[in-house]
């Protein structure tokens, strides 16, 4: 048995619109809610409290429809037992927002150039290039937002060369990303100077500059294959964001254990805004920075 | 009010000793392992901690070490353990616990130790 | 100075060469390797070897490292066999709560093969080993849960190992534990906790 590792149903993360569910007739009881909400905090990290009750509510009638279930405890029965994981994942995509934009979650960003780069240089005894991955690259908004952080906001960049990685398990995303054509809902929250210097105007919308597109570099990896991610070694910080959280238990061991040989000791991963490593491994130091919360692989090792 | 952070994998256990603080005027909040709760620690520490020991990815000892190497102010911890007969206390004080109780724990019980941590005195 | 690229990382990896062929008896000597980064990657390969199980399992009892000892779980997960569990039980016993841990979760994964051994476990004379064998169904896939845990709460005497089998009552209980919980509460009416525990259940039973 090894792990494998669907794609999330709406990856790649577009605007993701869930459909009012019709007239069902389910009811869910508060003793419904409330062994649901413990079940899904487990297995997710995903807190709801009672005000989201309509929310989940809707959704998980959602889905008891969809499977056929009759009723929420058949429907729970499935989400406890089933081997395969398949129904709790496709519930955690209609409990989760799933779009990627320009600058989404922008304070790790700033904890990237205000905290973790600066450690990372004040450690480095070589002059060999600082070198992060992105995983899961998606249409290419996170990488892309790296480099013009990184470029607009942190000074080191004229002392240090800096790669960026950005990998998926998805051909045609790649492409996507590569081409780096953008709509205008993507690049909503970009500073207009920004836009400007990084950014040529289409018809279909913007496209990032050509230095930008040739400053990331995309590659197709599965992070379940070792023969894909063998050779992912040295990074410094990775950002994968998102992801996990769609993993079953047995996939989110193996691929935090797969960042771990894929940073240097004392190299960081930053997580999605609604995951914690508390559901996927215990070989990282919990760091606090000013702005985010973000996982270390230990400097030595015990 | 009072912070107190709840660390126990079990959600009956957690609601358990959630309604017995609550209902003494504590505000509770819960973190299902070690990891979880360190995060929340770090992100607004608390005035004190309820602690399991057996509990996935980061067990009761070593939230404690961890909690303890951090730089937080340092509130006192109980460390809860189902093991009456081994040598958990020992290492329940050595990891940082200021007191170790053998569940299940009894509503009284609980808020006077509470109390008499926290220097709280009434009643 | 500045964003740059440099060609396919595959080349850095290929440079590296190994110190024994890629084949099982030399991954088989790497996994004492004393670079635990040499180790992990040892754990991880040997998935593909035959009959690996026993060499990981005792290697699993010597590893202090714990990133090397989670991937061999997660390999021991992923091969599933007999002889991986009986590695794994043995850790139940151990001293050090954080092996344990490791042990429970790794046989959480594993439905098919804890199944033929969880009564005896259950049956433990290890009130301890009792409470983890419980701790395994918390998130095992298996259509006997809920009959295992009927079962606990109305042997079980130590009361510990009821409270913890009440906890996962409240979430795969049907009517089925109705007349169980209430028994257990009866035997323990002085424990608040086994009493609040089973209102919970019995509240949230799934035809109730």
């Amino acid at each position: 048995m090894s792990p494998t590792f669907a794609s999330p149903p709406t990856w790649p993360w577009g605007v993701y619109v869930t459909p009012e569910p019709a007239e069902t007739g389910i009811t869910i009881s508060e003793a419904d809610f409330q062994k649901f909400r413990e079940f899904f905090y487990r297995k997710t990290g995903i807190q709801f409290d009672s005000s989201k009750r309509y929310f989940v509510d809707k959704r998980l009638a959602e889905r008891i429809e969809a499977t056929g279930s009759g009723s929420f405890r058949g429907y729970f029965m499935l989400l406890r037992f089933q081997v395969n994981g398949e129904e709790l994942q496709a519930l955690t995509n209609l409990m989760t927002v799933n779009e990627t934009y320009f600058f989404r979650e922008e304070y790790q960003f700033q904890c990237l150039v205000d905290s973790l780069l600066p450690e990372i240089v004040a450690r480095k005894i070589d002059r060999r290039p600082i070198r992060i991955w992105v995983m899961p690259s998606s249409s290419g908004e996170e990488p892309y937002s790296i480099a013009i952080y990184l470029l607009e906001r942190w000074a080191g960049i004229h002392r240090w060369d800096v790669e960026i990685i950005a990998s998926d398990i998805d051909t045609r995303i790649l492409a996507q990303a590569r081409q780096g054509l953008y709509s205008h809902r993507s690049v909503q929250y970009l500073p207009a100077d920004y836009l400007q210097r990084y950014f040529k105007r289409r018809a279909e919308g913007y496209q990032i500059c050509d230095d930008l597109r040739q400053s990331v570099e995309f590659t197709r990896v599965n992070l379940s294959e070792r023969a894909d991610t063998r050779s992912y070694r040295d990074f410094d910080v990775i950002f994968c964001r998102n992801l996990l959280i769609y993993f079953d238990d047995v996939s989110r061991k193996t691929a935090t254990e797969t960042f771990y040989d894929a940073l240097k000791p004392g190299g960081f991963i930053c997580l999605g805004h609604s995951e914690s490593m508390s559901r996927s491994s215990s070989l990282y130091k919990v760091r606090k920075f000013p702005s985010a919360i973000v996982y270390q692989r230990p400097l030595e090792v015990s | 009010m009072k912070r107190v952070l709840i660390v126990d994998d079990a959600a009956t256990v957690r609601l358990y000793h959630r309604e017995i603080l609550e209902a003494a005027h504590f505000a509770v909040e819960e973190a299902m392992n070690g990891i979880e709760g360190l995060e929340k620690a770090l992100q607004s520490p608390f005035d004190l901690y309820l602690v399991d020991i057996n509990m996935p990815k980061l067990d009761g000892y070593g939230f404690l070490r961890e909690l303890r190497g951090q730089d937080l102010p340092q509130a006192p911890a109980i460390m809860i353990s189902t093991e009456a007969e081994s040598n958990d206390e020992q290492r329940a004080y050595v990891a940082g616990a200021n007191l170790y109780l053998v569940k299940p724990v009894k509503p009284d019980r609980l808020l006077t130790q509470v109390r008499l941590l926290l220097g709280d005195t009434h009643p | 100075m500045g964003l740059i690229k440099t060609q396919p990382t595959v080349e850095s990896v290929t440079e590296e060469v190994r110190k024994h062929p890629r084949d099982c008896a030399g991954l088989l000597a790497q996994l004492i390797d004393p670079n635990p980064t040499v180790r992990r990657w040892a754990a991880r390969d040997l998935a593909d070897c035959p009959d690996i199980s026993a060499a990981l399992v005792e290697r699993l009892h010597q590893e202090a490292d714990i990133s090397v000892r989670e991937v061999i779980l997660t390999t021991l997960t992923g091969l599933g066999d007999a002889t991986s569990v009986a590695g794994l039980v043995e850790c139940l016993r151990s001293e050090d709560a954080a092996r344990r841990n490791e042990a429970i979760e790794a046989m959480r994964q594993l439905p098919d093969a804890v199944a033929p051994i969880i009564r005896g476990l259950l049956a433990d004379p290890d009130p301890d080993v009792r409470i983890f064998a419980v701790n395994i169904l918390e998130s095992l896939c298996h259509p006997e849960v809920e009959r295992w845990l009927i079962e606990v709460i109305d042997r079980d005497p130590h009361v510990n190992v009821c409270g913890a089998a009440v906890d996962l009552l409240g979430e795969v209980g049907s009517g089925a534990a109705r007349e169980s919980l209430l028994r257990l509460k009866a035997r323990f009416a002085n424990e608040p906790y086994i009493r609040f525990a089973a209102d919970l259940a019995l509240g949230r039973l799934r035809d109730a």
